[in-house]
C-alpha cells in the first residue's frame, strides 16, 4: 500500500500540487488522470524521489519513506518507467535489466555473465519477453523496450512500479500485450501507478481512476462505477460549462495556406487541408499521431518525400524556416518552449524581436535601431501582458505562461499570416492558460490571422477551433466541422479516433 | 523599485564582471609597478602593448567561435600556415608585401572556411574537426617551412615595432604601438557587431540555444559558418602582425596559442557553452594575462613551470565564475519560493 498525505509542491509562479492525499493498493493498477499541468507528473515525481515536497509524506506499507533522490527510492522498492525511452543503445537486453545487480565471480569485480543473462531471463519470462538475453537493446521495438523497462523494475524487487504513459509510443497492438502483462503482473501484489491520457485505456486495464485538476485531488473512484462523461467532467470542471468563446467568423473563400498529399516516409502520410484566412482550425491528436510531424514538414525544418504546399494561391518551396518565416510569412510556436522555443539565458527583449532584426537595420551603417527594437519589445509586453520586471530580464526567470507569451510574441512582431501554435499551454498554470487561449482568439478575430492550433487537450481544441482534423497513426482520420455543441464535438472526434481502430 | 525596473532596461556595455576585471588589472599593474623600477619606463609599456594586442586578437578567434557554441583548437595552426605564407610570398616569391598580406589573410580565411564547412556540411563536432585540422595546418606549416623563418622587408616593420610616443618621452622613445591601435579598432568592431548588427545578434542567439534560434527563422549553419571565417580572419591578423613586431614570418608562430586563447577568452568572460561574449572582457583578460606573465617574472617563478600557472589560472577563472553562477541562482530562489502575496495579519480587537 503506497500512500501520499497533504502533499504541496509549488514551482516559481506556479501551485503545482494542493494538499494532495490518494492511496494506492497493492493488486491494482490505479490510473492518474488529468489534464496538461494538473500536477501528474509532478507527483509521479515526488514519489520516486526526483522531486521533494514542500509539505507532506509518503508512506509505503504503513512506514514514512522519505526519498531524497531516485536510487533512494529503487532501495525502498519504488520505480518508475518514464514516457521517454531510456536506455543505453548498445546494452544487451540482459544488462538492462541487470545493471543495478550485475553478477560477479566473487570479489574480482568480473562479470558472471552467464549468471546475469540467466537471472534476466526469469525477469524477462514474468514479463513475456520473448528475445534472447543477449539481444542488444537498439535492435528492440518501442514495446520490448518498454517491457524492458519493466523487467528492470521488477528485478530491483520494486513493490511500487509508476508508469508514466507508457503506451505513448506503442501501436494499439503492443499496448494490448503491455495490459495483458501489466494485468498478471499485478495479481502479485505490486501496486501499479499508470499515469495515461487516453480513456480507453483507463476504462479498459485500471481498477481505480485518480482525477487530479490544478494541482487538486478531485477525486478517486472506481473504475467500474463511473461512466465516462463523469470522468471528463471531473478533469475538465466548470471551464466545460463555460464553453468556448464564441466561434471566429472567417470567409471561406479567402484560402490562405494548402497542403495536398503531403508526406515524410514514416512520420506523416499524405496529408492534404486548406486554411482560410482568420480561421483557428484544430489538429487533434496524441503524441506521435502526425501533428507536429505535419508542421515541421511544412515549415521546412523536415524534408518532405513528396506533396506540394500552396501559399496564396502560389506553389510555396520551403527549405528552412529561415524561408516558412521571411518568405511566406508562416511562423511556428513550437512545443518544446525551453529546449527549441527561448533562448532562456537571453533577455526578454532578444527572444521577443529575434525575428524582426532585419528590419531594425539602419540602411547605412547596418547597425540595428536599438530604440526601434525597444519599441517593439514594448509593444508585444504590453500587447501580451508579459508579466516582467523588464526587457533586460532573463527569460529564464519568468514563468511559464509568461514564456510562453514572451516564445508567441516574436512571432506577432514578425507579423506573421499563418501561425502553427503547437501545445501553447501545456505548464502553464490556469490563469494564464485563459490569456493565452484569449490571445488566440483575438489574433484570428481581431488580426486575421490564420491559425493552426495543435493540441492533445480535447477542451483547449473545442473551445477555441472552428473546425478539428483528427491525426492517428501519421494520417489525417478524420474533420470535424460542426464545433458548436460541446459534447457533440468530443463524441465526433472520440468516433474519428475510433473508427479508425476498426 | 524602480531602479531595478531601470537596471532591467538598460542594456550594458560593461557587465558586472567586466567591472572585477578591470579592478584586478589595476591592481596587478600597481603592485608589479610598485616592485619594479622599470616597469613604468615606456619601452616597457610599449612591449606589454604590442603582448596585449596579441593575446586580445588569438582570443578573439577564440571567442567567435566559443560564441556560437563551438570552439577552434586550430586557431594556432592556422597562425602558423598563416605566417608561412606570408613568408612564402614576401621571401621566396618576392611579392610585394600588400599582396603577400593579402594573401595571407586569405589563407586564414579559407582556413576557417575548412573548418566551418567541415562542421556545417559534414556535422561533425568542432572540437573533432579543429583538432584534425591542427594538425594538418601544423603539418603543412613544417613541411612548407622545414622550419626555418622567412625575411620581411624593413619597411614592413614600421606597423609592427613603430607606435605614438606623443613627445612626452625625453629621449621620443614609443609608448603606444601602431598594432595596439589596430587591435582597438579590431575589438571595437567586434563589440559593434555583437551589439548592433544582426550577423552578430543572430550568432549570439545560436549559441544561446542552436534549435530555438533555427526555429526562429535563423540559419544557424550560416553563423557558425561565419564565425569561422572569422576566427580564421583574426588568427591571420594576429600572425601578420607579429611577422610585423618580429621582423620576419618565423614558423613557430602560433605554437602556444591554444592555451593564450583560451585562457584570454574564459578570464574575458566569454561563455564556455556559447552565447556570451564583452568585448571590453577580452581586452582585460588579455591584459590581466600579460600583467601575471610579468609579475611571475618580476617575484623569480621558474620560467620551466609557467605553464602550471596559467592553467591554474583557468581553472580559478571558471571557478569563481561557477560560484557567481550558483550565489546567483540562490539569491533569484529566495524571494521566487515566497512570490504569493503575503497576506497582512488581520488586527485582532
Amino acid at each position: 500500500m503506497l500512500e501520499l498525505r497533504h502533499i504541496s509542491k509549488s514551482f516559481p509562479g506556479v501551485r503545482a500540487l494542493d494538499d494532495v492525499s490518494v492511496a494506492f493498493a497493492p493488486g491494482e493498477i490505479h490510473a492518474l488522470v488529468g489534464e496538461n499541468g494538473a500536477g501528474k507528473s509532478t507527483l509521479m515525481k515526488i514519489i520516486c524521489g526526483i522531486y521533494q515536497a514542500d509539505a507532506g509524506e509518503v508512506f509505503l506499507d504503513g512506514r514514512q519513506v522519505r526519498a531524497r533522490d531516485y536510487r533512494q527510492s529503487l532501495s525502498m522498492g519504488i520505480d518508475i518507467v518514464h514516457q521517454e525511452i531510456q536506455i543505453v543503445r548498445e546494452n544487451t537486453v540482459a544488462e538492462s535489466i541487470m545493471l543495478d545487480k550485475l553478477v560477479t565471480y566473487g570479489p574480482t569485480g568480473i562479470i558472471n555473465w552467464r549468471a546475469v543473462n540467466e537471472r534476466a531471463k526469469v525477469y524477462m519470462d514474468m514479463v513475456g519477453l520473448d528475445v534472447p538475453p543477449t539481444a542488444l537493446m537498439k535492435g528492440l521495438s518501442p514495446a520490448q523496450k518498454r517491457l524492458t523497462q519493466i523487467a528492470r523494475a521488477l528485478a530491483a524487487n520494486a513493490r511500487v512500479i509508476l508508469l508514466d504513459e507508457p503506451t505513448s509510443t506503442l501501436t494499439e497492438h503492443e499496448a494490448k500485450t503491455l495490459f495483458g502483462i501489466l494485468g498478471d503482473l499485478k495479481k502479485t501484489g505490486v501496486v501499479l501507478v499508470l499515469v495515461s491520457h487516453k480513456f480507453e485505456e483507463v476504462f479498459a486495464v485500471c481498477d481505480h481512476v485518480t482525477v487530479l485538476r490544478d494541482g487538486r485531488h478531485v477525486g478517486t473512484r472506481r473504475t467500474s462505477e463511473l461512466a465516462r462523461q463523469e470522468l471528463i467532467h471531473m478533469m475538465i470542471g466548470r471551464e466545460c460549462k463555460e464553453d468556448h468563446l464564441g466561434r471566429v467568423n472567417f470567409d471561406p473563400h479567402r484560402e490562405v495556406l494548402r497542403v495536398e498529399h503531403l508526406t515524410r516516409h514514416g512520420k506523416i502520410e499524405d496529408a492534404s487541408f486548406s486554411l482560410r484566412e482568420g480561421e483557428i482550425l484544430g489538429f487533434y491528436g496524441l503524441v506521435g499521431a502526425g501533428r507536429t510531424e505535419m508542421a515541421r514538414v511544412l515549415i521546412g525544418e523536415d524534408r518532405k518525400s513528396f506533396g506540394s504546399v500552396i501559399v496564396r494561391g502560389e506553389p510555396a518551396r520551403i527549405r528552412s524556416i529561415s524561408d516558412s518565416l521571411y518568405r511566406y510569412r508562416i511562423g511556428y510556436l513550437t512545443e518544446n518552449r525551453k529546449e527549441e522555443g527561448l533562448l532562456l539565458k537571453d533577455t526578454v527583449r532578444a527572444n521577443l524581436t529575434i525575428t524582426v532584426w532585419p528590419r531594425m537595420v539602419n540602411k547605412f551603417t547596418r547597425w540595428i535601431n536599438q530604440r526601434q527594437e525597444d519599441r517593439t519589445a514594448h509593444e508585444m509586453v504590453e500587447s501580451l501582458e508579459i508579466r516582467t520586471p523588464g526587457l533586460a530580464q532573463i527569460v529564464e526567470n519568468l514563468s511559464g505562461g509568461n514564456q510562453q507569451k514572451v516564445s508567441l510574441a516574436k512571432w506577432l512582431a514578425a507579423d506573421c499570416d499563418v501561425l502553427i501554435i503547437d501545445e501553447p499551454t501545456v505548464g502553464v498554470d490556469v490563469g494564464a492558460k485563459e490569456q493565452i487561449h484569449r490571445l488566440i482568439r483575438r489574433l484570428a478575430e481581431r488580426d486575421r490571422k490564420s491559425i493552426i492550433l495543435i493540441s492533445s487537450d480535447m477542451p483547449e481544441i473545442v473551445r477555441l477551433a472552428n473546425r478539428i482534423l483528427v491525426f492517428r497513426d501519421r494520417r489525417i482520420v478524420g474533420e470535424v466541422d460542426d464545433v458548436d455543441n460541446p459534447d457533440r464535438t468530443y463524441d465526433e472526434i472520440s468516433m474519428a479516433i475510433g473508427e479508425h481502430l476498426q | 523599485m524602480s531602479t531595478s525596473q531601470s537596471n532591467l532596461e538598460r542594456r550594458v556595455l560593461i557587465p558586472g564582471r567586466t567591472w572585477g576585471l578591470i579592478i584586478a588589472a589595476a591592481v596587478l599593474y600597481g603592485l608589479i609597478a610598485m616592485r619594479s623600477d622599470t616597469f613604468l619606463k615606456p619601452y616597457t609599456i610599449f612591449t606589454i602593448s604590442r603582448q596585449v594586442e596579441q593575446f586580445v586578437l588569438i582570443a578573439l578567434a577564440q571567442a567567435v567561435c566559443l560564441v556560437v557554441g563551438g570552439m577552434n583548437l586550430s586557431v594556432g595552426g592556422i597562425g602558423s600556415v598563416t605566417t608561412v605564407a606570408l613568408g612564402l610570398c614576401a621571401d621566396t616569391w618576392h611579392m610585394p608585401m600588400w599582396q603577400a598580406v593579402l594573401v595571407a589573410i586569405a589563407v586564414g580565411l579559407a582556413c576557417g572556411l575548412l573548418n566551418g564547412l567541415l562542421i556545417v556540411k559534414l556535422k561533425i563536432d568542432s572540437f573533432i574537426v579543429t583538432i584534425s585540422t591542427m594538425f594538418i595546418f601544423m603539418g603543412l606549416r613544417s613541411g612548407i617551412s622545414r622550419g626555418s623563418p622567412y625575411a620581411v622587408p624593413d619597411s614592413f616593420t614600421i606597423i609592427g615595432q613603430g607606435g605614438l610616443g606623443w613627445n612626452l618621452t625625453a629621449d621620443g622613445s614609443k609608448i603606444i604601438p601602431y598594432v595596439f591601435l589596430i587591435m582597438l579598432v579590431v575589438l571595437a568592431a567586434v563589440i559593434y557587431m555583437y551589439r548592433s548588427t544582426v550577423f552578430g545578434r543572430r550568432m549570439l542567439a545560436t549559441g544561446g540555444n542552436e534549435d530555438a534560434a533555427r526555429l526562429s527563422g535563423i540559419r544557424t549553419d550560416r553563423m557558425i559558418l561565419g564565425a569561422n571565417v572569422l576566427s580564421g580572419f583574426f588568427a591571420a591578423l594576429a600572425a601578420v602582425l607579429y611577422a610585423s613586431e618580429l621582423g620576419s614570418a618565423a614558423p613557430e608562430t602560433g605554437d602556444a596559442w591554444l592555451l593564450i586563447s583560451f585562457a584570454v577568452a574564459i578570464i574575458g568572460g566569454t561563455g564556455l557553452t556559447g552565447g556570451v561574449i564583452s568585448g571590453v572582457g577580452i581586452l582585460m583578460g588579455g591584459i590581466i594575462y600579460t600583467l601575471i606573465g610579468h609579475g611571475l617574472v618580476e617575484i623569480g617563478a621558474p620560467s620551466y613551470y609557467m605553464k602550471v600557472f596559467f592553467g591554474l589560472l583557468i581553472l580559478l577563472t571558471i571557478a569563481i565564475d561557477r560560484g557567481r553562477e550558483i550565489y546567483g541562482q540562490r539569491k533569484r530562489q529566495t524571494p521566487e519560493t515566497s512570490a504569493e502575496p503575503v497576506e497582512p495579519a488581520e488586527p485582532t480587537q
